[in-house]
């Protein structure tokens, strides 16, 4: 019996080491980045095509005042309640940030203290960014004014709270992989990466599991967002709308009715107003080639 | 004589199921009055919207006409088509977020900008494509700014 005992203690020592091991937050190499020069003009395309104001801005704020990028907005889930944070070139932003530091923050889901960001944090998208492209990003951001709010806790209970288990995580669902794979023209290629990797539309409109994982067997299906509301299927299983109809809606906000775009979807829509018209047909081509879902 | 009877036994009825159906939804009228406004506006938006587009040729009668009627219906619209209640979640089919009432302000001079940029839309409509154009895309903006913070999203 002591035996047995001393046996399951060594193997629950084994598997907490080995879950400790698997949990440690994955860093890629940053080497090739590093030696890259941001340009704070193109990098300024990627802010808004990533979305980076329509979280990080304050809460309600419009134009320019969206540059300030001081944190505070809320996101309700089933896992808590998380705050964005300041990212703003401050002290309590990102101010003094290595190029490394933002990169992992941005593509790893990792804090400079190498703890573990909630996906609230979109980097299974970023993750995909190209690496000159999150430079440039960066060298944008830090040409921002810097704000001096401070970040706000999330309000994540047991054991949502606990950031290493985010390491399982990542593990489970953190797979950067591009969904629409195979052979792609050009212009669905750059809609794809323009799709999947900056704007992260799947974040919203692509059902999650009981853990929060994107389901990419429904992907762009559908999903639910703040607790309740609806976000509606994109794929062409339900989506009819023309190709002109899809690029006016992203770029007017008026749909095939003239109803208008609301909720979170008006700040896409000013989003990819900063975008030349090639690449809002190319997010068109791409959505049209995501396989149906019903 | 018996299909006068027959025609009074079914304003009976019809009249009691009005009756039973009010009493189940309070705010049934409201909330489709709501639909019908936001709906209007969507009809005479969408003429000259198919004229920004360009997938109808610009009518300089018809865009004054459907502009007049977005300026008209916006000027309808008050908290007395928000009655307390009537939100999401709680009045059945109401997109309505809480926060009209909680942030109330705001909500109000959200519906005073669409009044504003409706009233442009108004005067510009009739002139030529371009000036209504702009107008339009500063009423666009105007629905969308209390789409944005006022309306729970809907799948589609």
């Amino acid at each position: 019996m002591g035996r047995f005992l001393r046996g399951i203690a060594a193997l629950a020592i084994v598997g907490a080491a080995f879950g400790w091991y698997l949990t440690a937050p994955a860093l890629r190499s940053t080497a090739t980045a590093e030696t890259l020069k941001g340009d704070a003009a193109h990098g300024e395309t990627i802010f808004w095509a990533s979305g980076c104001a329509s979280c990080h801005a304050a809460p309600g704020t419009k134009g320019e005042a969206m540059k300030t990028l001081s944190g505070g907005q809320k996101f309700a889930t089933a896992f808590g309640t998380f705050y964005a944070p300041n990212i703003s070139p401050s002290k309590v932003g990102i101010g003094g940030w290595s190029t490394a530091d933002f990169i992992h923050a941005v593509q790893d889901g990792v804090r400079p203290d190498g703890s573990h960001e909630y996906p609230a944090m979109p980097y299974v998208a970023y993750a995909k960014m190209e690496p000159q492209d999150v430079v440039d990003l960066k060298a944008y951001i830090d040409t921002l004014p810097a704000s001096d709010v401070a970040s706000l806790p999330h309000e994540v209970g047991f054991p949502f709270n606990i950031r290493r288990a985010l390491g399982g995580w990542k593990l489970l669902f953190g797979n950067p992989s591009y969904v629409l794979a195979g052979s792609l023209t050009p212009e669905v290629e750059r809609g794809r990466y323009i799709a999947e990797a900056l704007a992260h539309c799947g974040e919203c409109h692509t059902p999650r599991n009981g853990l929060g994982g994107l389901d990419k067997g429904r992907w762009l299906g559908g999903g639910v967002i703040d607790g309740t509301a609806k976000v509606p299927n994109i794929t062409k299983g339900k989506l009819d709308w023309s190709d002109a109809d899809i690029a006016a809606y992203l770029t007017t906000g008026a749909t095939p009715d003239f109803d208008f775009v609301g909720g979170a979807m008006a700040h896409v829509v000013e989003n990819m107003g900063h975008l030349p018209e090639s690449d809002v047909k190319a997010v068109v081509a791409y959505l049209k080639a995501v396989p149906a879902v019903n | 004589m018996k299909h006068m009877k027959l025609l009074w036994a079914a304003a009976a009825l019809a009249l009691t199921s009005v009756g039973v159906l009010a009493q189940d939804d309070p705010f049934a009228d409201v909330v489709e009055t709501r639909h019908g406004l936001m709906m209007q506006m969507a009809s005479d938006l969408g003429k000259m919207g198919a004229m920004v587009k360009g997938t109808t040729a610009y009518d300089a009668t018809v865009a004054g006409k459907a502009a007049a009627n977005v300026a008209a219906v916006a000027s309808v619209i008050s908290m007395d088509n928000f009655p307390a209640g009537s939100e999401n979640g709680k009045a059945a089919d109401s997109f309505a977020k809480a926060e009209i009432w909680s942030n109330n302000a705001d909500f109000l001079g959200k519906l005073a900008d669409l009044n504003t940029a409706a009233g442009a839309l108004k005067d510009s409509a009739g002139k030529d494509a371009d000036t209504m154009k702009t107008a339009f895309m500063a009423v666009g903006k105007a629905c969308s700014a209390c789409h944005e913070a006022y309306r729970q999203p809907q799948a589609q």
